[in-house]
């Protein structure tokens, strides 16, 4: 199974990740843009923080339609159209992994690229690596 | 007759043959295979109504011996050798009417102006409704309140003075200022407001929670009530704002990484170190 594998010992804090992902969920190449990747630096260690993929999820327990689902191929959890923008998610995720896209009236979330993740493809250290774990 | 055990089976839209399940709507059906209908009442998470009136398409069986009738896509089932027609003169003459009452009723919404422009009605050829909202009473917001959270708004009155609201027209004692109803409205005629930690939706008031940390604005008291009651998460949850949760838990890792290398150096581009000065590298195909 392929997962997302996230090194923090390789980060240099370059956040080309937040730009490729903003990218990937926009269409529109912008740093300000939706990005579900977040580069946080504590205590010198810069520590790439994205979607856990957790297997008893918070965000799956808090939404009142089960609108987040398993993809079964790329194991993410997955926001479908049937989300209904009450926001019980965003403020459920314990690790802050969830945000809101006001745009479309729905919750964002790391969707892994549907098994391609672009913050992978576009991590210059391999900070970020999709790979077999 | 078809037999009782049968749970898939093959229907006609437009000519192609799709495989449709047992309990499926044709609108379902024709979105998985990619064939647009327009919908404004419809929402994946709730039980379709067929108010809108919009996604109107032709049905027939070859035991129906031609006849053909207008079904809201969204209500009528899938069925073995149904033929359903979703572009049809027909179908689209009546479309043309609908969104010819609706841009009549909303005069000012850009969803129905381009809805209508895309069938080619530009002015509607009734009267349009005098100080018109955006409102067309599809009743989503309705669903959504009643299915998902507190059922705290319903239609109120009769006619043409229907409208959506609280009960009485008051402040609505159940609402829990989850905003939900206004993101799913398809015209964008429910509105809320945020001011200084203060969500203002139906004319009611809400006091947001705030973050322990950082203070920031949360969610409403009523709304985390709520979910505490309904879902099986405990208050802990809703302590923290995202960001602060971000921080806790990049501070974790943090921990994690100083323990297991003592004598750690952050990497940095350029220089002997092999990383390229210029983060921007050419992307690498990864497959999956």
């Amino acid at each position: 199974m392929k997962r997302l594998i996230v090194r923090p010992t390789e980060c240099t804090h370059c956040r080309n990740c937040e730009l490729a992902c903003a990218f990937y969920h926009s269409g529109v190449p912008t740093p300000v843009g939706p990005h579900v990747i977040e580069v946080r630096r504590v205590r010198t260690v810069p520590v790439p923080l994205t979607c856990l993929q957790c297997d008893d999820a918070a965000c799956v327990h808090a939404c009142p339609v089960d609108a987040i689902r398993r993809n079964e191929k790329t194991w993410a959890l997955e926001v479908t159209d049937r989300c209904i923008g009450c926001h019980a998610c965003e403020q459920a995720c314990p690790f802050g992994a969830m945000y809101f896209r006001e745009e479309t009236h729905r919750a964002l979330k790391c969707d892994l690229c549907q098994g391609r993740p672009t913050c992978a493809a576009f991590c210059p250290t391999d900070a970020l690596r999709w790979a077999e774990s | 007759m078809q037999p009782a055990n049968e749970k898939t089976f093959a229907m006609t839209i437009n000519g192609r043959r799709l495989t449709a399940n047992d309990g499926e709507s044709v609108l379902t059906v024709a979105k998985r295979a990619g064939i647009d209908i327009p919908t404004l009442c419809h929402h994946p998470a709730i039980e379709d109504f067929g108010s809108c009136r919009l996604c109107l398409v032709e049905v027939t069986k070859p035991e129906w011996k031609g006849w053909q009738g207008l079904m809201t896509a969204c209500l009528y089932p899938a069925a073995k050798d149904l033929i359903v027609e979703t572009q049809s003169e027909r179908v689209r003459h009546v479309r043309r009417n609908v969104l010819d009452l609706l841009l009549a009723r909303c005069p000012e919404s850009q969803v129905i102006q381009q809805l209508a422009s895309d069938y080619g009605v530009t002015r509607s050829s009734f009267t349009p409704r005098a100080d018109a909202d955006l409102c067309i009473l599809c009743g989503l917001c309705v669903r959504v309140c009643e299915s998902a959270v507190t059922a705290a708004i319903a239609t109120l009155n009769r006619g043409r003075r229907r409208e959506v609201g609280p009960p009485f027209g008051d402040v609505p004692p159940d609402c829990v200022g989850c905003t939900a109803c206004a993101h799913v409205c398809p015209t964008g005629h429910i509105i809320f407001t945020e001011d200084k930690g203060v969500r203002t939706i139906w004319n009611k008031k809400f006091e947001l929670l705030r973050c322990q940390k950082c203070h920031e604005p949360l969610l409403t008291v009523e709304q985390r009530d709520h979910l505490l009651k309904t879902r099986d998460l405990d208050v802990s949850y809703y302590e923290l704002c995202p960001g602060c949760k971000r921080q806790r838990t990049a501070e974790t890792f943090a921990d994690v990484v100083l323990k297991t290398h003592p004598h750690f150096v952050p990497k940095q581009m350029g220089g002997s170190s092999g990383i390229p000065t210029v983060p921007f590298v050419q992307h690498k195909e990864v497959r999956p």
